[in-house]
């Protein structure tokens, strides 16, 4: 990615940006995120196929926010995120300028947000083969089976909210979790503890999810939670009609329409 | 530490029949915080509430739990109650043991420990309560009536004369609606028109009310007391100032054969036209999609022919934007046509007609000048055929309900036929006469008795035509179910009256509920029958169940009666049931992260954006806000909050929380 490397160090020379958020390489076989704030730094930056977590969750967060505009490397997921970020008033063109990394890893500087919405526009959200069948085996089950399903897969989640921390849209400065009066969703990791918290996470994720697997991938145990947004994703396709992040979006849950289908209260 | 009263009703033997009240009581009383409990007859009666009033002041009791009916029927007296006794009325809470208990379960053990379970989820939510007091709005005294039938214009003339403006809107040209194409009226056969007309022209004169005819809702905010509509004036490509009604331009437009909706079909009209002679007002609108300007660019007839220079072809529709306090519906409804009904030929027959078209031909406005003749070759019919019940009480036809006129009207259509035909023979097909009302038995068996229409008990299965004749096959139920054939020259179809086209968009505009055929629902079926679940939007005729004219017209006095108490007063109390969302200490100011998704989530477009700005005018942070005057406390977006930053005062979410936990826990 040199042109990306370049142009990091333009936009940081010219103090056009303040910091790049890029990857670099990590320990082992893995990549991290990386904060470009001087051109020498810029030179660590890499991008290849392992570069696969979400750098939108960095945007929105205080500390970055505070040093000035920012650039970021952005795949496709990124870029979704972005948008939905935008339409939830937590990014605006004053804060951010998208250096987009097409499927095609090339490199396309994007002017303003509404260039990234109209670019992301061009591909649908589709789940992946292996993730289907998933999906469709968890259909076939029974009620029971699929409730045992659940549990067994979730049992072993020590609460680590590393899947939150991944998470682009878990921004909030208050999760529901750290709400404890009440405490509606309980604190320790307990078999219906968990349960609560990612049916929880699931619900808050749906019609903002972008379906990008972070929180999958950050999961220390692999746990396939991303199967519940998924779920959701395809769900609210069904009731509600699709979904693409738009800047003016009306907020697919949120949002009410005529044509609405309601046959799921029926 | 609270002091908390709670206070068991019987209900007479309401409650008492099946749950044991005392135990209720006593089980209460040893519960923490609960200072005093107590059981009586009739908590409501002045004894009753005097116990409470003295508990409050006597053992200083810091909240009120009164276990009995509904908080719907008694809400309002306990909290009076309390509130005359010095506690906040909003520390008082109700445990429905009536509906929600007594009522529907068999006197035993479990009744009693599910109504001590209600009433402990009371105690502990009562523990939560915080004091709030009611919120005031002023009121915009101007009412706005959708719909110029006779339910429309009585409501209107009602309202207007009791010194408050209105605003009457009607989709069509004219006011009138059915009434209007009506030839007769029952039980007393006088003259429809003869009896409206002044009214609609009452309604045009009346110095409060504002009418716009060709005009929709094209949307509604804000609620009872405040509303916010658009009005779309559809273009009428007319100058209404400069028009004088003279009627050069319909005798001249050259398109003469478009199907007249006044007449049900019966009769044509012109492009640019007036509905019927006694419109109201009498000034033309132009019907763009036949007017051969408008399909093909050229014409232009009327504007030549106008002495006036009133056409306006460039017209464009305008949006007109009224603040009101209050609105009636009165939007009617339709009748279903003959296409409808495959055994009566899909209205393939020109001569099987509805009962709206035959008050058209027996009118003396109507197409043939009120004399009858068939619609497909002008003759007399010498025998005619009425079918009660085309659709209605036909639950395979998706209309299980009596669509309540047609009765009536059968024996008004059969009464004038044999009126105006001398030797005529009609048939009437009924399944039971339904005709309760003042002088309405006594008018059937008049068409029955003294004009000898012959009515027949039974259903038609079939109508078909063979040598020009109409045959009619039924069946006399009242003679062993004989087979019956008529040889009619013409049918009528008593066809169900149903609710109007766009019912459903209208009720989603303004936010009231309607029934599974689309009828406007009350907001109670006997004590409410003009209210909506909508405070502020009442109902009036035919929108909310099939209506003859006097239920009608009592029904749009009635709405009027409830707009002029509500615009009795200047200022409006509400309850304080609304959202807030939280505000902290700096720096974090407010949980709300700003997302904003509640603001598409709020049915009443109640929450605004709220700027922090530190000394400098910075915005430090945009955080949601809800106006209080349009919060209708519904709770949407505290279930879409993902912060948990929104409570609904006195539902909060430690309350909720407690109420589950109460339940959940031993105790």
């Amino acid at each position: 990615m040199v042109d990306l490397i370049k142009r990091a160090k333009e936009l940081i020379e010219s103090s056009s940006v303040k910091v790049v958020i890029g990857y670099e390489q990590g320990t082992g076989n893995k990549t991290r995120a990386l904060f470009v704030e001087n051109s020498e730094d810029a030179d660590k930056l890499i991008f290849d196929s392992r570069c696969i977590q979400n750098l939108a969750a960095y945007i929105t967060k205080k500390e970055i926010k505070e040093k000035g505009k920012m650039a970021v490397a952005a795949t496709l997921p990124v870029m979704r995120s972005i948008i939905q970020l935008a339409s939830e008033f937590q990014v605006t063109d004053a804060n951010i300028l998208v250096l987009g990394i097409t499927p095609e890893s090339k490199l396309i500087e994007f002017g303003n947000l509404a260039e990234v919405e109209k670019f992301v526009h061009q591909y649908e959200i589709e789940i992946d083969v292996r993730n289907k069948e998933m999906l469709d085996k968890l259909e076939k089950m029974t009620q029971p089976e699929r409730w045992q399903f659940w549990i067994d897969e979730l049992a072993p989640c020590f609460k680590c909210y590393a899947c939150r921390a991944a998470c682009p849209m878990c921004y909030c400065s208050r999760c529901t979790v750290d709400f404890n009066q009440p405490q509606w969703i309980p604190v320790p990791s307990t078999e219906l503890g968990n349960l609560e918290w990612h049916i929880m996470r699931a619900i808050h994720l749906t019609g903002r999810c972008i379906d990008c697997d972070a929180c999958y991938n950050a999961c220390p145990l692999s746990i396939p939670i991303n199967l519940l947004t998924k779920r959701m994703l395809l769900d609210a396709k069904e009731h509600f009609g699709g979904y693409q992040p738009a800047l003016k979006g009306e907020h697919l849950m949120s949002t009410y329409k005529p044509d609405d289908k309601e046959n799921f209260i029926q | 530490m609270s002091k908390i009263g709670v206070f068991v009703c019987h209900c007479g033997e309401n409650i008492s029949a099946t749950v044991d009240c005392a135990k209720v009581a006593e089980t209460a009383g040893n519960w923490d915080g609960v200072t005093f409990s107590v059981d009586y007859k009739y908590m409501c009666s002045d004894p009753g509430q005097s116990l409470i009033k003295n508990a409050i002041t006597e053992k200083g009791l810091t909240g009120v739990v009164v276990a009995s009916c509904s908080p719907r029927m008694h809400e309002p007296t306990f909290r009076k109650a309390c509130a005359e006794a010095g506690l906040n009325p909003f520390m008082c809470e109700m445990a429905n043991l009536r509906e929600h208990c007594s009522w529907v379960h068999e006197k035993g053990e479990a009744t009693t420990e599910k109504a001590i379970d209600l009433v402990r989820i009371l105690v502990e939510k009562v523990k939560y309560n915080h004091e709030l007091t009611s919120i005031k709005v002023p009121v915009t005294k101007t009412a706005l009536v959708i719909g110029g039938g006779i339910a429309g214009i009585q409501a209107s003339l009602d309202i207007a004369n009791t010194g408050h403006k209105v605003i009457l809107i009607e989709k069509d040209p004219s006011i009138g609606g059915h009434m209007s194409q009506l030839s007769e009226t029952f039980p007393t056969l006088d003259c429809s028109q003869c009896i409206l007309t002044p009214r609609m022209v009452e309604v045009a004169q009346h110095p409060n009310i504002t009418l716009y005819t060709y005009a929709e809702l094209e949307s509604l905010e804000g609620f009872i007391g405040n509303f916010k509509a658009k009005i779309r004036k559809k273009s009428k490509s007319i100058d209404e100032k400069l028009c004088t009604g003279c009627a050069q331009c319909t005798t001249k437009c050259p398109v003469k054969k478009i199907p007249s909706e006044f007449n049900e079909g019966l009769g044509k009209r012109t492009a640019i036209y007036v509905p019927f002679p006694q419109a109201v007002p009498n000034k033309p609108v132009i019907d763009r999609k036949n007017c051969t300007y408008y399909i093909k660019g050229k014409c232009k007839v009327c504007e030549i022919v106008c002495p006036t220079g009133a056409i306006r072809f460039d017209q464009e529709d305008q949006i007109v934007e009224v603040e009101i306090g209050a609105i009636v519906i009165a939007t009617g409804f339709t009748v279903k046509q003959p296409d409808f009904f495959p055994e009566y030929g899909y209205g393939k027959h020109a001569d099987v007609i509805t009962g709206l078209q035959f008050e058209r031909l027996a009118s003396a406005s109507g197409p043939t000048l009120g004399e009858i003749r068939r619609p497909s070759d002008g003759k007399v019919p010498e025998k005619i055929v009425f079918l009660a019940c085309a659709g209605s009480r036909d639950p395979a036809k998706g209309i299980p309900y009596c669509s309540k006129i047609c009765c009536m009207y059968i024996a008004k259509h059969a009464m004038l036929y044999q009126h105006k035909v001398h030797g005529g023979k009609s048939y009437v097909f009924y399944m039971d006469i339904r005709a309760g009302g003042k002088q309405y038995e006594e008018f059937v068996r008049r068409a029955i008795e003294d004009d000898g229409v012959n009515y027949i008990r039974g259903r038609v299965s079939k109508i078909y035509e063979k040598n020009g004749k109409l045959i009619v096959s039924g069946v006399d139920t009242l003679l062993n179910a004989m087979p019956v054939e008529i040889e009619a020259d013409m049918v009528v179809l008593a066809t169900a009256g149903v609710a109007n086209e766009g019912a459903e968009e209208l009720a989603q505009k303004l936010h009231i509920s309607y029934d599974p055929y689309k009828f406007f629902a009350e907001a109670h079926p006997k004590l409410k029958p003009v209210e909506t679940n909508t405070a502020g939007i009442f109902l009036a005729g035919a929108c909310q169940a099939p209506r003859d004219i006097p239920e009608s017209v009592a029904m749009a006095s009635g709405a009027a009666v409830k707009v002029a108490g509500l615009f009795s007063k200047d200022e409006l109390t509400r309850e304080p049931i609304i959202a807030v969302v939280n505000r902290q200490a700096p720096p974090v100011y407010s949980s709300c992260v700003g997302c904003f998704l509640c603001v598409s989530a709020c049915p009443y477009q109640a929450i605004e954006k709220e700027e922090i700005k530190n000394r400098n005018g910075e915005v430090i942070k945009s955080v949601a806000k809800v106006n209080p005057g349009l919060c209708q406390g519904c709770g949407t977006c505290v279930a879409f909050c993902r912060t948990k930053s929104i409570d609904i005062q006195g539902y909060t979410h430690e309350q909720m929380y407690t109420e589950v936990m109460a339940l959940l826990n031993e105790y």
